[in-house]
Order: structure tokens, then sequence, then C-alpha cells
């Protein structure tokens, strides 16, 4: 018994490490309400460190605010959304759509997370998934990208470079 | 009660590892992050032992090495020395190209795979091979008919001329002459026949279809040169004076002609060259095997002219040679190519034996002329028949290698074969977002160049920030291996120097990057000849 627990034990110390892909820390969030997504990231590239981080933001997430990071340079891309929302009471038609944080250096044996705040627009499908492409580069050309979406009938287990996505549920009480 | 909690509360950091593990386990997935050898490269000497560097502790499922002529040997001696695997290379390694094909799984079960490819050496590529099925009477028929077409044009033609104008003073070989000349007319006639039957594959010597089919071929003007000079060779002993003479001459002219107007040595680039090389060396062949049988025959009956004949052909017969010869390198090095080629191609072996028998003719020859000649231009009567007999042998020998010649009527030349090989193998691969169209060059095993051209769904050309080919062949157990496209001015892209060690269906992958954030798969499949 005691045996199995230090198996499972050593497994998970060692398992702890074995995230490969940037993924979400919270993989569900309801609609209708600000989302704090966490992005992981656990490598470089093949070995590399990472330098810049980049996500794009998907349409229907607006009013998005990164959070800085020191060691790193911040870079807020805008643009236009493909139609205006309404943020409390606020007709929004443009914002921030790629958050670049650069300047850094996270060696392949370190692990980082790089956290944005945004709010996810009520009329996007309750069930469906919201995918944030993420770009990681490492030195002038290598680079690792997480920015394949699923097709219908895939899975992002069926993928070589599955882009993090969150689960979207009901709206829950509160403002 | 007590004791039950307690078995409980042992059992639960378990409950929560594996709670935990379980999210984990959505998320890991290794990845190669170097090798040695390294995938792509040429080594000079087959390497002890092989290392695939993960960015994460892995176990493997399965190791194979895929050997150059596609056989696969398991590799199971390896050890796992932090993130690297270590694995020990089988005995007997061969210059080449291999595939390391390996598939391994992270720590939480998902299965990775990919392959290495290197070289020990340099690259193989198959040797190249012309496919020929044809029903061997007709095969047959046609080399009888080649065969009975040399003799009608180089102991024919070539005997009445020596017979008008090289030794006049000699009277035998009249008859010997006209049956040559029956035999040739024959076998070029019935030659048209088999000719067309071959290049249709199908239907028989009564049918019409098959003959014209024989006549549309270039083969055809060399028939119908041949029965002129059949037709002047026959006539000129009836002709008396200059008529005769010039008769003679245009038969020799067109024996040599026939020859040149069909066949891959003929049709060869520089054409300037080859044609004309073609030309000298079928007329040195009648003018020296057109003499042979006639002198043989006057010197076996001890003819008056017999001695100055012997002495008129032993002063030409050198020059005549040595044209022949210079000719014959000419043609043999533009067919040939590479001196590879006389021992792995069929064209080649035909050639290797055609000269053999060439040496035994010369050294009958040389005997001949500096053994013999001298004492029977004499009259010495035991060196006359001995002359006589040696002359007969060179017959012989010269009928084996008209043999061996007619032969090449079945194997493609090296040349011919070397550009078969060249041909590309194109795919076509599209999904509803773009498409793309690759040419590999050469279409068959061993180091090939892919070029691809994308364009988007509305046939517009599609500029892409990255493309990369990914080959895997499942069938022979090949894992899928990498290799980046590099942009060219015309914005096709181009990967050189991939090598593709088997033939075989490849299945063939386009990763396209259309941007920093949006990536297009494209996949087909590749048939890559042997």
């Amino acid at each position: 018994m005691n045996k199995l627990i230090l198996a499972a034990g050593a497994l998970l110390l060692a398992a702890a490490p074995a995230l490969a892909h940037v993924s979400l820390e919270k993989g569900e969030a309801p609609v209708g309400s600000t989302y704090k997504a966490v992005f992981r990231v656990p490598h470089g590239c093949e070995g590399l460190a990472t330098n810049v981080v980049r996500v794009r933001i998907p349409e229907g997430v607006i009013a998005v605010k990164p959070m800085p990071k020191p060691g790193w340079t911040l870079e807020k891309i805008k643009g236009k959304y493909a139609r205006t929302y309404d943020y409390y009471g606020t007709p929004t038609g443009e914002g921030v759509q790629e958050i670049v944080w650069k300047g850094g250096n996270l060696a392949d044996d370190e692990y980082d997370e790089f956290i944005l705040r945004g709010y996810i627009t009520p009329d996007l499908g309750v069930g469906s998934t919201l995918y944030f492409p993420v770009v990681q580069e490492c030195g002038a050309d290598k680079a690792e990208r997480w920015i394949e979406i699923p097709a219908e009938g895939q899975t992002s287990d069926d993928l070589e470079l599955p882009a993090p996505g969150v689960t979207l549920i009901e709206k829950t009480g509160g403002h | 009660m007590i004791r039950w909690l307690a078995h409980l509360a042992r059992l639960l950091p378990i409950v929560i590892l594996a709670m935990a593990m379980q999210v984990a386990a959505a998320f890991a997935h290794a990845s190669l992050t170097g090798s040695e050898p390294a995938d792509g490269t040429v080594v000079a000497t087959a390497p002890q032992a092989y290392s695939l560097t993960f960015s994460e502790p892995v176990s493997p499922l399965s190791l194979s090495l895929v050997g150059p002529d596609g056989g696969t040997v398991a590799l199971d001696r390896f050890e796992l020395v932090d993130r690297t695997l270590r694995i020990a290379a089988p005995a007997g390694i061969g210059p080449g190209t291999h595939v390391l094909s390996w598939r391994v799984v992270s720590e939480d079960g998902h299965p990775i795979g990919g392959a290495l490819v290197f070289s020990v050496g340099a690259p193989s590529g198959g040797t190249p091979q012309l496919a020929d099925d044809s029903d061997p009477a007709v095969l047959a028929g046609l080399w009888l008919c080649k065969v009975a077409l040399y003799l009608g044009l180089f102991a024919g033609s070539g005997g009445a001329f020596a017979r008008r104008v090289l030794m006049p003073a000699i009277a035998s070989g009249h008859r010997f002459v006209t049956v040559m000349l029956l035999i040739g007319a024959a076998g070029a006639v019935l030659s048209i026949g088999f000719q067309g039957r071959d290049a249709l594959g199908a239907g028989r010597l009564g049918d019409i279809a098959v003959w014209s089919a024989g006549l549309g071929t270039s083969y055809g003007r060399t028939v119908f040169a041949g029965l002129l000079a059949f037709a002047l060779a026959g006539i000129a002993p009836r002709l008396a004076g200059r008529a005769g003479y010039g008769a003679a001459c245009g038969a020799l002219l067109l024996a040599g002609l026939a020859p040149a107007l069909s066949g891959h040595a003929s049709a060869a680039a520089p054409q300037t060259l080859m044609r004309p090389a073609v030309f000298l060396h079928a007329a040195a062949i009648a003018v020296w095997i057109g003499a042979l049988v006639p002198l043989g025959l006057a010197l076996t009956r001890g003819e008056a002219g017999a001695a100055v004949a012997l002495r008129r052909f032993s002063r030409i017969i050198p020059g005549v040679v040595a044209v022949l010869v210079l000719a014959g390198i000419v043609l043999a090095a533009v067919q040939v190519g590479r001196p590879g080629a006389l021992l792995d191609t069929a064209y080649g072996q035909v050639f290797v034996v055609k000269l053999a028998l060439l040496i035994v003719l010369f050294l009958l020859a040389a005997t001949n002329r500096w053994g013999l000649t001298a004492r029977a231009e004499a009259g010495e009567p035991a060196a006359t028949r001995r002359l006589a007999r040696s002359i007969a042998a060179e017959t012989l020998v010269v009928l084996l290698v008209f043999g061996a010649a007619a032969a090449w009527r079945f194997t493609p030349p090296p040349r011919v074969l070397d550009a078969a090989a060249a041909v590309p193998v194109t795919m076509h691969a599209h999904t509803d977002k773009a498409m793309a169209e690759l040419t590999v060059t050469p279409g068959r095993a061993g180091p090939v160049s892919v070029a691809a051209t994308l364009l988007t769904a509305s046939f517009e050309p599609m500029e892409a920030k990255e493309v990369t080919f990914v080959f895997s062949n499942p069938a022979a157990g090949i894992e899928p291996f990498k290799r980046q496209a590099g942009r060219q001015a015309d914005g096709t892209w181009r990967s050189d120097g991939v090598v593709l060690p088997l033939a075989g269906e490849w299945s063939l992958r386009v990763d396209v990057l259309v941007s920093d954030f949006e990536i297009l798969r494209l996949a087909g499949t590749l048939a890559i000849r042997p």
C-alpha cells in the first residue's frame, strides 16, 4: 500500500512538469461576465527560452486588459471589432485584439503564467469553446504556435498545435 | 469503523493525486528537441548508437530502423537517461539512406511519433529501370529480322561494293552476296510487321493496322533505305562500266544511311554528331564485312586475282577500321553515358558482350594481317589456306556481333533510362480554404526536390509566411518527418535535398503558415517509383 502511494506520488511529481502545450488555467467561463485568462507556459521552443508571448483575442471578447509582468514589455494592439458590442451600456466597436509580452526570458526549464482579463459578451454561444491562439517566440527565428482550432468533429487532442480554449457556460447571477 | 476510516485516509492522497493527474493528462505532449544523428544529414560512417532528446521523459512504444532496401529492424536495446533516449545501433548497417522511425509515449499516455532520415556515405537512389512487357514471339521475330537486315546491309550491299569497287579482280561471292541480299530484303519487309505489332501491343501479322503502324514509325524509313540499297546492290553486277560502279557505291552509301535513319543512337543529342557517327560506323562495317566472305572464297578456290584483291584489301582496311572504331567510341560514349551503366543496365551488358566479341574479332584480324597476309600475297598455299580458314572464323564472330547488336533493340540506352527516371511526380491537395500543387523531381526513390505552388480557394496565388513538407510512409513503418521549404523568386516554395529512401506510396502533408495565427494543413499521397 505504501509502495503504491510512493509510486503515485513519484508519478505526480514527475508528471507535474509534463505540460507541453500553452493552456488556460480556468477551462470554463460564464458568458456575459469578466474572465481572467491565465495562460500557462510550461516550455520553450524545442529547448530554447521564450522571449515573446503573443495572444490573439478572439471575436466576442472585449475590454481586454493585460497584467504587466516584471522583466517583460507589454504591447496592446488595437483594432476594430467585427460589430459593436454593448459593454455595460457603452457601445464598444473597437479595442485590444492582440496582446504581446516581449523582451523577457523564460527558460525551457522554467514555468510562468501570462494573465489578461476580458469581458465575454453574452451573445457567444453557451456550450461552445472560445479559442485564444498563442504564439511563443524564442530568439529570432524559432516559434511555437498554439494556433490550431479544431474543425467540426475534431477535438483539441487530435491537433498537433492546439490553441488554448475555454468552454462557455451559462451566465451566473451577479453583476 | 475506525479501521475503515484509516484505510480511507490512506487512500485519500491517491485519489487526490489521481484527480490532479486527470488535469495534467489533458495537456501533456512531449516534443523532440534534438537527435544524434541530425535529421536529413549524411554521415561518413554508420553510427554506433542513436540518441533522441525530448522535452520531457518518455518511454518508447516502438523503435525501428528502415534500411535502403525497405527491410525493417526493430531496435530493442535502449536506455533512458534523463530526457534522452539512447538506442544501440544494430550491426551491419550498410551505405545508403536509413530511417529511424520512433514512436514514444509521454508520461500521461499521449503518443507522439516521428522519423529521423539519415544517410551513411551517400543518399541511396535506386537504379532506374523501364518496364518492358512484350510478346516473346514478337521479340524473337524482331531480333531475327534485325539480324537478317544487318546481313543484307553489310554482307549483301557491302559485298556488292567489295566485289565491284574494292576488289574487282575476284569473281567469287556472287551467289553469296545474292543470298544475303534476299535474306536482308525478307528481313526488312517482315520487320515492318513485327515493329508495328510491337508498337501497337496487340494484333496479328495479318492485320493491315499492324503493317501501317510499322510503316508509320521511323523504322519504316530505315527499311525503305535498306530495300533501295539491296536493289542497287542487286543490279550492280549486271551493269557494265561506270553505271555498275555507281550502283555499287550507291548501295554502300545507302547501307550506311539506313541505320542512321532510326534507332536510339541516331536520335540522341547532339544530332549533328550522332547521325554522321552512325552512318560512318555502318558504312565502315559494310566495307570490311562485305569484303570478308568474297575474299575468303577467292582464297579458298585459289583464284588468280586473289592475291591482288588481298593486297588492295590490306591497304585500305586500316583506315576503314580506324573510322569504324572512332565512330563506335563516340556512339558508346553518348549512349552509355556513365561507366557504371555498363554493368547495371541491360544496354551496358549487351555492350560488354559485343565488346568481348569485337576483341576476339580484332585479334583474328590482327593475326591475319601481320601473321598471314604477307605470306599469302607471296602465294604460299599453306598460308593462303590458313588465311581462308581464319576469315571463316572472323565471319562467324561477325555473325555473333550482329546478334548482340540486334539485342539493343530491346534495351533502352542508359541515356533514355535516366531521362525516364527523372520524370517528376505531381500531387494535388486542397481543402476549402486553399489548394497546393506539388511536384517531386525526380519521381523516384533517393534525393528529391519538392516544389509547391499555393493557391487560395478562388485560385489566386497565396502568400504564406512559412511552408513545411511532412513526409511519412505508414506502410513501410516510417513516421512523419518534416522538411522546411524556402520561398523562391517566382512565388513557389521549394525544398531540396529531401531523401525519400524507399519507393511506394508516401503521404505528404503541406503545412502552410498563412499568418502568425493561422496554419493550414493540406494532405495527399505520392506514388514514388523505385
